[in-house]
């Protein structure tokens, strides 16, 4: 082994890095972004989840004096950490709040609780969950059973031997799923829009860069297509190929891995093939910002990582900083998984997913924009 | 017949690079005209600027009686790249049946124009082979049959023979002459010197701006040369030398 000769080789790499601005920053820039990301996302520095309370309890007597343990759970649900609670007047009121989003679940009171702990019969205490994303709906569960573990400790140092026995059982309804699904029902749509997203990206980006290191690129520039022609009919060509891959990843899913999918599985398939449109308009553009495949290849850090930290896969939007939340809005992933987790965990149908596909399909005309307005700067 | 290009103080910067500095250019119709120059002098930037590709920093350009920007030239080109732009897992075929239909043609027009190439530019044997199998004459005769399936007026080629051997380079010629013979203008590019002598009509581009033109006899006869090349070092020399007075050929006035 000559020492010379791979000092030769590894000088240049340097030198090609060292010219590389673009490279350069990138590795350096990025793992700093994502791993902040990361740092800020595994911390218990995220926004709490807001909950709902509805107290219906009586109340009840005892030898200190009129108690109301409805009252009294409120209070320390309150002193939890990953939790605002709001309270509302009716189940009915608190259900229709986690339908539409405003709060991830709602504690139910009834109205004889105190009244059947003091008598150390049964109670039961309601719990509204969405049922479809599982970190919300597990900070909820927690919260009120360290709430309730609170309480009885307080309550038997106040009232001692008299300190009711039997505990509370909590009983659990979903409202936009059934209830007791498996991990994979949970995350499955996460990872189905995850891997739409990147092998339609590499997909995309990578053929159409060769179309412009071949040159071909230039020849199509200057017959007499129009930019909007050449973009649509990319799209074309590239979007039949995407939806067979969206096809192929969402049936092995459903058919092999035996996920669930409650709603029209035809509607699981528009919500993919919507955000494919988007995400090879957003390849075709991207891949004029870069000079080679390698530069391709960089960009995937930078437009799928921060997505799939913040969009909802695995750590719930509404639970990050209200500059990422925002954020996220405006990525495809969030709006396509919103989509997909109601259609195939809470069984909805097109009115459920109307808006999240219009944002879908606002992005992807936005892209087939910037893909038009690419080709223009490739001609100046 | 009108003049198919015309070109007066061209101007086209990169930045700080003034790639094209108030250049002045006159393409009759129906002739062939080479545009001879170093690497770097600008041949291939005005080649695409005619071709409407880049737009100019200053100056005019009209390309068959039309002023660019004017999209509906650009059916009327032919342009044919310095390396072959083909599709490298299309035949040839394919490639010239999907350039057709981009120029407008139908599906059954440009099949059959491009059975008709296929045959003009000897290539029947590979025909039906994918692109990456040919070799380099091949792909530089499939990728000027690309440039002539529309049966354009103006074919402009930029540096057509680089690469190619003397045996495809005579051949490619000949698919020139036989172009000009059927009415087309020609605009190519080159920094070969003999390759010119087989031009009507040559203009000598340095830094930027054409320092002579005429028929290569006329070129040569103005600084009393025996080849284009010792002409072209004249031409380069004295327009270096003498500030920028450049001894225009009798008969073909420098624009």
């Amino acid at each position: 082994m000559s020492l010379a000769r791979v000092a030769a080789i590894a000088g240049r790499i340097f030198t090609q890095f060292r010219r590389d601005h673009r490279t350069l920053a990138l590795i350096l820039v990025v793992p700093i972004v994502v791993m902040s990301l990361v740092g800020y996302l595994l911390s218990e520095r995220r926004e709490p989840v807001n909950i709902g309370y509805v107290n219906a309890d009586r109340g009840g007597e005892t030898f200190i004096g009129p108690i109301n343990l409805g009252m009294s759970i409120d209070g320390v649900l309150r002193k939890q950490p990953g939790i605002t609670v709001q309270p509302y007047a009716s189940a009915d009121a608190a259900e229709a709040a986690v339908r539409s989003g405003e709060i991830v679940g709602a504690v139910l009171v009834p109205d004889d609780l105190t009244e059947r702990v003091l008598a150390r019969e049964p109670a039961l205490l309601g719990l509204l969950l969405r049922g479809i994303e599982p970190v919300s709906d597990n900070t909820v569960r927690l919260a009120l059973r360290r709430a309730l573990a609170a309480l009885a400790e307080r309550l038997a140092e106040t009232i001692g031997d008299g300190a009711p026995g039997q505990p509370v059982t909590i009983e659990e309804t979903t409202v936009l799923a059934e209830p007791g699904l498996a991990t994979i029902d949970y995350y499955g749509p996460s990872f189905i829009v995850a891997f739409a997203f990147f092998f339609t990206f590499l997909l995309t980006s990578v053929s159409f860069l060769r179309e412009r290191a071949t040159g071909t690129i230039e020849r199509l520039t200057a017959s007499p297509a129009t930019r909007l022609e050449v973009v649509v009919g990319y799209l074309s060509g590239f979007l039949f190929f995407a939806l067979i891959q969206s096809l192929v990843i969402l049936g092995y899913s459903v058919w092999v891995l035996n996920m669930r999918v409650a709603g029209p599985i035809g509607l699981a398939l528009l919500v993919l093939g919507v955000l494919v449109v988007g995400v090879v308009n957003l390849g075709i553009a991207l891949s004029f910002f870069a000079r080679n495949e390698l530069q391709v290849v960089q960009f995937i850090p930078l437009v799928f990582l921060p997505q799939v930290l913040l969009a909802g896969l695995i750590w719930p939007v509404e639970t990050l900083h209200p500059v990422l939340r925002t954020l996220a809005q405006v990525f495809p992933l969030t709006h396509a998984l919103a989509a997909l987790r109601t259609v195939m965990i809470g069984g909805g149908g097109l009115a459920d997913i109307q808006d999240r596909l219009l944002v879908l399909l606002a992005f992807a005309a936005a892209m087939i924009a910037l893909g038009a307005a690419a080709l223009q700067k490739q001609k100046a | 017949m009108a003049d198919a290009v015309l070109v007066s103080g061209l101007v086209r910067t990169f930045g700080p690079v003034r790639a094209l500095n108030g250049l002045d250019l006159t393409v009759r119709g129906g002739e062939i005209l080479g545009l001879l120059g170093p690497n770097g002098s600008g041949k291939t930037t005005l080649i695409r600027v005619i071709a409407g590709l880049l737009r100019p920093t200053a100056g005019s350009v009209v390309v068959l009686e039309r002023r660019l920007p004017d999209r509906r030239v650009a059916a009327r080109i032919g342009y044919m790249t310095q390396s072959a732009a083909l599709y490298e897992d299309l035949t040839p075929r394919e490639n010239l049946i999907f350039f057709g239909r981009l120029y407008g043609l139908t599906r059954a027009d440009a099949t059959r124009r491009a059975a008709a190439l296929v045959d003009r530019v000897a290539l029947s044997e590979k025909a039906d082979a994918p692109v990456h199998q040919l070799s380099g004459g091949m792909r530089q005769r499939t990728n000027l049959a690309c440039a002539l399936i529309h049966q354009p007026d103006l074919l402009l080629l930029d540096e057509p023979t680089v690469g190619i051997d003397p045996r495809n380079r005579r051949s490619l010629w000949d698919h020139f002459y036989e172009l000009h013979q059927g009415g087309a203008t020609i605009l190519l590019s080159t920094h070969i010197m003999d390759e010119v002598e087989r031009c009507h009509r040559v203009a000598m581009i340095e830094q930027g701006q054409i320092i002579a033109a005429g028929t290569p006899e006329e070129l040569r006869r103005g600084v009393g040369a025996a080849t284009i090349e010792e002409a072209y070092l004249a031409f380069s020399g004295g327009a270096v030398g003498s500030g920028g007075t450049v001894p225009s050929a009798a008969g073909g006035p420098v624009r």
